[in-house]
């Protein structure tokens, strides 16, 4: 009797652990699945869109954005809070365009971060934060950090 | 390629690329051979420095569309410089570069003076070499450039005769009855018009190119007045649909690579006529 509730409660566990690890599988967060990839576009193209997602935030809100680019940091007094961006620079370096992310993850800087400057892919939730004055910023939300 | 092409029309901003662009090369060529013919090949160059000037106030400003302040300004500049004829006390090229440096510089103080954006040096990067503002359309703008560029085609076409008239002697055309000064306040006009439109497409330093690359392509291959104004329509509507095409799929910038392509039909059309002049 003994064995057989042991058998039947490892069953039970086995098939809970499989149905959350699909349900897992199942949010995005977890995978690596885009609706939009900037990774596989034109530089032209990048910059484009990514003006349109500066410009236009509420068209992207909740799309999955795959990007890559320059790692960017810059820590803000008045709201004491670090930003982290991920910058697509041009050849000028006068029409640089980029987005704000934050982590799935908590992480701590600089330990847990790339060094300034180093080349990152992303992916992540397509948010529009807003701040206490009204005017706003685009920002991937639960970003994972693709090698 | 093909399949990237197709998935990059899927994006409304590039489909209003292509039409602004069509549009603004098709404009700028049919009236680019009346202004080679005149003599007035670098007017687009110093109004679109013009128009530079005029955005930078507009900036400074805030007005809500900046089209109200650099299309008044430009054709009012656009008018004096082509209008103002024999009677006026500085002339011709003198008075381009005068304007045109002018304003390129009292444009820049402006903008770092009363700087409006975080970001001055990019702003007049996009503006100057219009690094992916056409691009950045919103379909206002797109509606705007297509009601301005009907405005231009239908008036070139109306007044077709009379347009050639002036542009060879105006003289004669005054002779048989043409209001020569009226028909060229209308070409000032139409100038004006264009130049700030493809301030959008290749920026205010390659606008030069828009306007003359193609008349002088044209006219190494054809001699008459019709021919070439529809040569040179042909070549500047497929080198800007080439150039878009070639900068986004590899990633250069819009205006450099539209005038590269008006560069090699320029090429093309040169050695056409060495080939064709030497087997005669």
């Amino acid at each position: 009797m003994y064995k057989v509730l042991s058998r039947i409660t490892i069953i039970a566990i086995l098939c809970l652990f499989s149905l959350a690890n699909k349900s897992i599988a199942a949010d995005s967060t977890f995978t690596n699945h885009v609706d939009i990839d900037l990774s596989r576009m034109s530089a032209t193209m990048v910059y484009s869109i990514v003006y349109q997602m500066v410009t236009e935030p509420k068209k992207f809100v909740g799309k999955r954005i795959k990007m890559k680019g320059a790692f960017s940091s810059y820590y803000d007094e008045a709201v004491d809070r670090r930003f982290y961006g991920c910058v697509i620079k041009d050849a000028l370096a006068c029409c640089s365009q980029g987005l704000a992310f934050e982590t799935f993850k908590p992480r701590k800087y600089p330990k847990d971060f790339p060094s300034e400057g180093s080349p990152i892919t992303i992916i992540g939730r397509f948010d529009y934060e807003k701040e206490e004055d009204g005017i706003g910023f685009p920002i991937i939300r639960n970003a994972i950090f693709i090698k | 390629m093909f399949d990237q092409l197709l998935f990059y029309l899927d994006f409304p901003f590039v489909r209003y690329a292509i039409i602004v662009g069509t549009l603004i090369s098709l404009c700028s060529s049919l009236l680019g051979v009346t202004l080679v013919l005149k003599r007035y090949s670098y007017i687009g160059g110093g109004l679109s420095h013009v128009a530079f000037g005029a955005l930078a106030i507009a900036s400074v400003l805030k007005v809500t569309n900046n089209m109200f302040i650099i299309l008044p300004v430009t054709i009012i500049v656009a008018v004096l410089l082509l209008c103002g004829g024999k009677d006026a006390r500085i002339k011709g090229d003198a008075a381009i570069a005068m304007v045109s440096a002018g304003a390129l510089a009292i444009g820049y103080l402006i903008m770092n003076i009363f700087s409006a954006s975080a970001n001055v040096a990019g702003d007049v990067c996009t503006t100057l070499f219009g690094s992916m503002s056409i691009l950045t359309l919103k379909s206002t703008d797109v509606y705007l450039c297509v009601a301005l560029s009907i405005v231009v085609l239908l008036t070139f076409v109306l007044f077709y005769h009379k347009i050639f008239a002036i542009t060879f002697d105006e003289n004669f055309a005054r002779a048989t009855g043409v209001n020569v000064n009226l028909f060229n306040l209308l070409i000032a006009i139409i100038i004006a018009v264009i130049i700030v439109l493809a301030m959008n497409l290749v920026g205010a330093l390659l606008v030069s190119a828009l306007v003359v690359f193609p008349a002088l392509s044209a006219m190494r291959v054809f001699k008459s007045f019709f021919s070439v104004t529809i040569a040179a329509a042909i070549i500047s509507v497929v080198c800007s649909l080439a150039g878009i095409l070639v900068a986004i799929l590899a990633g250069t910038p819009v205006g450099s690579t539209i005038v590269a392509m008006d560069i090699a039909a320029f090429l093309i059309c040169y050695i056409t006529n060495f080939i064709r002049s030497r087997r005669i």
